[in-house]
């Protein structure tokens, strides 16, 4: 640092900083610099390039030597990274390493990554439902967490704004507990789904809904699509590889391009954020302290607002480490709830039934979509032993098999020849959990990785309330499978299933009404540092149950909107 | 060559944003490479099992498609140690099996002569014999099932564009029993 120029500190000083180019840190930068600010996005892996760089996007089913599955050698390395389902022979250029990142994990809990531009956004499983004043009253009305800030009425212009420009499919279906949004079209539902909605709809008076899923898919481009060089998905459900169409939404494809094409964004790859730099003399953060992931040098940029969209748990983590004499416990933590109350969704059980029915019907083709079952439970009151409820995913197939227990040719004939089975369908529960003081992130005192950070420290488990949650998933959904004519019926509970691999981890830094019980304000803003904002998963005060990432985009589009706002005013 | 042609549509369409990757003419078919982890004489041994379960008639068999070479990698690369082993030495005991039964090696017999050492491995005294017939059964139903000759002759297999019908009839003859 001692040969720096003025110019060099002038070279490195920009408007607005983002930490983290994944879904959120994709829609600050979009965001910052289509309102003019030159903006610094910081990526702490490789470059990921839309289409240039997804290697194996167009690859056959049978160029790949093991039919998608994880070799031992990986599995046996990677066991973290193997477990998540997404994964894939395709995939694993996208996953970090368990070696080259590690966690402390004091309670078991699989910790899913893909450090590179574009983040997880490449990887996600693309759902995107909307969140009511349902799930935003949730904390007050049962007494966990703090009040949320916001309600419904504040998210969703913004739910709006996000939804045109990312492209999200979806049928209008008229529901309080899942808004509808600025919907392309909808996929279909399979022949056995409808008669499940149909079923729904008559024996509990339209009070358990089941709907196709909303996704962020373009069934249906939009000349907004288009200007971002994006068109019309073509049913591959090879998501996890990256998609050359730009079919669904991601960072790469859609709101990085977006923002280079202003001119205002210098993306910067292999830049691990260590810190945020407090200055004292201003009361705010000045900028943030980098460790190049390559040479390990540290390098400090500046600028007037800072965006942390470093997913989670990293955004816990990066706060935790930005320590100062001002805030020894890490940047805006005077209360001591930073890397507190981090909650999940219980994705731990499945069920699965078949229909003996329809057997004159299939399905045609490929559908990167399923079914949904909105919350229905403890919705408008509480009516269980537990708190809050589950949504759940609903999908079909018409099962094929053929005959192998033959040899020779008559093997081959069988084969040839694949008989429809029954219809099958399969659902898994997505249970909002109870933010705790007990479900905490904290940095370890002794292991640091690579590049000097301490490493993360992970406490995180289920508790009560979710284990009753599962039985009455189980128990709910036996009972509608039933009546609605489905037999053999499974439940497929894995108690071993750590939390983590849902890749929906959120709070630690929640947003609130009161500096005393909470992190950020009501526009993400930490309380006492109020030119750091927060607008990842690290902010949600409570989980409810839907897919968290469009909130996340309304989030920050919000934030950004007002930090800009706020700017100008010359307040930030 | 089909799928280059769809992605310079793709860049036509949408214009400059787009770059073609060096990927999109650089593959072969060929390109996984080839792995040996058998004797010759042993690769050839598995050739022939595998053509014993799906033999070549007017169409391909799974020996023609490479099928062993695709149980060996998954062998080696996928199943660990145990079943490395249990390849080895069922691969010896349908030699000798058909030294037993036959007094030639297994890859000298006709068709039925083949299908009968199988089942007899299957049913040795030794419980490897009935775990390597299961196991390399299993594989060669799954190679040739996701063969390039099956996937798009017989499953019509297509990456894009692709589509979703929720609701469609089954054809009369698959009600019956075969799709």
């Amino acid at each position: 640092m001692s040969f720096l120029t003025i110019d060099s500190v002038k070279d490195r000083t920009f408007d607005a900083i983002v930490v983290g180019s994944g879904i959120s840190g994709g829609w600050a930068a979009k965001e910052l610099t289509g309102k003019g600010l030159r903006t610094l996005v910081l990526e702490r892996g490789r470059d990921v390039k839309h289409i240039t760089d997804y290697p194996t996007t167009m690859m056959q089913p049978w160029e790949f030597a093991h039919l998608g599955q994880l070799s031992k050698e990986y599995i046996d390395a990677n066991p973290v990274a193997s477990r998540c389902y997404a994964n894939r022979e395709d995939a694993t250029h996208f996953f970090v390493k368990d070696a080259e990142h590690p966690y402390v994990q004091e309670k078991p809990f699989d910790w899913i990554r893909g450090y590179h531009v574009g983040g997880k956004s490449l990887m996600w499983a693309r759902g995107t439902q909307r969140w009511s004043d349902y799930d935003f009253d949730g904390p007050a009305r049962d007494g966990f967490a703090v009040d949320w800030p916001i309600r419904y009425a504040d998210i969703a212009p913004w739910y709006s704004y996000v939804e045109k420009f990312a492209g999200i499919s979806g049928n209008k279906d008229g529901l309080s507990t899942l808004p509808d949004g600025e919907f392309l079209p909808p996929h279909e539902q399979s022949c056995v789904e409808k008669h499940f909605t149909d079923q729904m709809a008559k024996r509990y008076n339209g009070t358990r809904p089941v709907i196709i899923g909303r996704c962020a898919h373009l069934t249906k481009p939009q000349p907004i699509h288009y200007q971002q060089g994006r068109t019309q998905c073509q049913n591959r459900s090879l998501c996890q590889r990256g998609c050359p169409y730009g079919g669904y939404f991601s960072s790469n494809s859609s709101t990085l391009p977006w923002a280079a094409k202003t001119g205002k964004m210098t993306l910067r790859p292999d830049s691990v954020v260590h810190s945020i730099i407090y200055d004292e003399k201003l009361g705010k953060a000045s900028g943030v302290r980098v460790v190049d992931a390559h040479t390990k040098e540290m390098t400090e940029y500046y600028a007037k607002i800072i965006f942390l969209n470093a997913a989670c748990l990293n955004t816990n983590l990066v706060l935790l480490n930005s320590k100062s004499s001002r805030f020894p416990n890490g940047l805006g933590n005077d209360n001591g709830l930073l890397g507190k109350y981090v909650a999940f969704h219980n994705f731990r059980t499945t069920i699965s039934a078949e229909h003996e029915g329809f057997q004159d019907t299939t399905t045609e083709g490929i559908r990167p979509n399923g079914s949904y079952i909105p919350r229905f439970r403890n919705v408008a009151k509480q009516e269980t032993d537990f708190l809050r409820g589950y949504a759940a995913g609903f999908g079909s197939s018409r099962a094929t098999s053929v005959d192998t227990s033959a040899m020779g040719e008559d093997l081959k004939t069988s084969l040839m020849q694949p008989k429809y089975g029954n219809w099958r369908v399969s659902s898994h529960m997505m249970g909002e959990t109870i933010p705790k003081e007990s479900n905490y992130v904290a940095l370890d005192s002794a292991l640091t990785d690579a590049w000097g950070v301490p490493q993360l420290k992970i406490s995180v488990g289920y508790d009560d309330n979710d284990e009753k949650m599962i039985a009455d998933f189980h128990e709910q959904m036996t009972e509608m499978l039933t009546v609605s004519g489905f037999t053999n019926i499974k439940t497929h509970d894995k108690p071993d299933k750590a939390p983590g691999l849902d890749i929906h981890e959120m709070g630690g830094v929640r947003m609130g009404r009161d500096p005393k019980t909470s992190m950020l304000n009501k526009w993400n803003q930490l309380h006492t540092c109020k030119n750091v904002f927060v607008t990842d998963g690290a902010c949600m005060t409570s989980t409810s149950t839907q897919n968290p990432s469009l909130t996340f985009m309304a989030i920050t589009a919000r934030a950004a909107d007002h930090a800009v706002k706020e700017m100008k005013k010359g307040l930030l | 060559m089909q799928r280059r042609s769809v992605l310079k549509n793709l860049a036509m369409t949408i214009g400059g944003l787009v770059s073609l990757p060096a990927w999109a003419s650089g593959w072969t078919p060929d390109s996984l490479g080839s792995i040996s982890t058998l004797s010759v004489d042993n690769e050839t041994l598995l050739a022939d099992i595998v053509d014993t379960f799906i033999p070549e008639t007017t169409t391909p068999g799974a020996k023609s498609l490479n099928v062993h070479k695709f149980a060996m990698r998954m062998i080696n690369d996928c199943y660990g140690e145990a079943a490395q082993t249990t390849l080895l030495q069922g691969l010896a005991l349908a030699d000798t099996t058909a030294q037993q039964t036959y007094n030639k090696p297994f890859s000298a017999g006709d068709a039925t002569q083949r299908m009968d050492v199988l089942t007899k491995v299957s049913a040795s005294a030794d419980p490897t014999g009935k775990a390597f017939v299961d196991m390399v059964k299993k594989l060669t139903i799954q190679g040739y099932m996701n063969s390039e000759y099956y996937l798009v002759n017989v499953e019509k297999f297509n990456m894009a564009p692709g589509f979703y019908h929720g609701c469609v009839p089954v054809p009369k003859l698959a009600v019956n029993g075969s799709k």
